[in-house]
């Protein structure tokens, strides 16, 4: 499929409409879209993506579509991505609004979204598994890997492990250059 | 009425500035909106909440989309939606510039070999909790855990040996065994 306005419009209104259940789910919908069926990336891109979307300000689905878009088409294409992106759930939005009362307390639609929240724990597996591969190289990475899992589970702001982690990445290089 | 939508349009932008690590960062600026502002109460705000989790979309874009419909409407949902996402596609795309210039550089590398374990083990972190919240019941010694909810879970994950990686396939089972074991 060639690369155009309209076809990262399309895809990333499919994208947005997917996505269920906060932006994690960003990773394998992405891989299998943007990666499996379309070959517009690949899968070390897409990971390295996520890292770079997270240490952003503003929603991390959001700057990695702007980041793909940008990469595709350039300015062009981060709006196409936006667009995209923000066609379903604005019509969703829109559509339900005024019937917010009703909606929340239906059974019917509690017992799908049980299922579905269950489902967006696998999604995360298959996104962990996935940067696994990429992440989980030496040792030292595993180790770390342990150590930021360790801290954020005990509610240590991520904000502040991503602050470290660049902080660290920077040392390695000086360091690195040091010795070269 | 003009005035509204350059105050939707400032407090949104400044969200989009602001927020750092996903939607729900969002909400401390979601309160004190409706603390300060007539567009939609507390009450309201929580509603939304519950609302923009189940609907398609990133939770934050869905909140802003429904913040500015309280205020004012369609325009006011535009007004919002556009406001949050400037920043970041000004932000982003400059960052992602600079980032396409050096991404072959030894120092990009080296912050991305500490990054990448770090974004593996924060997205783990969120899984981790969803699994104690949803299968253990906020229960670590494993006294209230939901069964249909493990069984489920476990067949979610058998799936993901034999089955394509198209994440759709699972939420579309996962919700009709939610239909099933919850509603039937």
């Amino acid at each position: 499929m060639k690369v155009s306005f309209f076809s990262i419009l399309n895809v990333f209104f499919k994208i947005g409409a997917y996505l269920l259940g906060g932006g994690y789910v960003i990773i394998p919908i992405m891989q299998d879209e943007i990666v499996q069926k379309r070959k517009w990336l690949t899968s070390d891109e897409v990971c390295d993506y996520y890292c770079v979307s997270q240490c952003l300000s503003g929603i991390i689905a959001i700057n990695m579509s702007i980041l793909v878009g940008y990469k595709l088409l350039k300015l062009k294409g981060a709006i196409a991505a936006i667009l995209g992106m923000a066609l379903s759930p604005f019509i969703t939005i829109i559509i339900i609004a005024n019937m917010l009362n009703q909606i929340l307390h239906i059974p019917f639609i509690d017992s799908v979204f049980w299922g579905v929240n269950i489902s967006v724990i696998v999604l995360i597996y298959l996104a962990v598994k996935e940067m696994w591969e990429k992440s989980i190289v030496d040792k030292f990475s595993a180790f770390w890997f342990l150590l930021i899992l360790v801290l954020s589970v005990l509610k240590i702001n991520p904000i502040t492990l991503i602050l470290v982690s660049i902080a660290l990445g920077t040392i390695f290089f000086l360091r690195d250059r040091k010795n070269a | 009425m003009l005035n509204t939508y350059i105050l939707l349009f400032y407090e949104y932008f400044k969200v989009g500035l602001f927020t750092i690590g996903g939607g729900y960062a969002s909400l401390p600026f979601l309160y004190h909106m409706a603390e300060n502002y007539d567009w939609f109460t507390i009450d309201e705000l929580t509603q939304m909440i519950a609302v923009s989790g189940i609907t398609p979309g990133p939770i934050g874009l869905n909140m802003a989309t429904f913040a500015g419909f309280k205020a004012t409407g369609i325009l006011g949902s535009l007004t919002t939606t556009f406001a949050l996402v400037l920043p970041m596609l000004l932000i982003t795309t400059q960052v992602f510039r600079f980032y396409l210039k050096f991404s072959e550089s030894k120092c990009t590398k080296s912050i991305l070999y500490v990054l990448r374990p770090t974004s593996c083990a924060l997205i783990s972190s969120v899984g981790l909790r969803l699994f104690y919240n949803l299968v253990l019941e906020n229960d670590i010694t494993l006294k209230h855990i939901d069964i249909s909810a493990l069984i489920l879970f476990v067949v979610l994950f058998l799936m993901t040996f034999k089955c394509s990686r198209n994440p759709v396939i699972y939420m579309f089972v996962a919700g009709i065994i939610g239909v099933i074991v919850k509603f039937c």
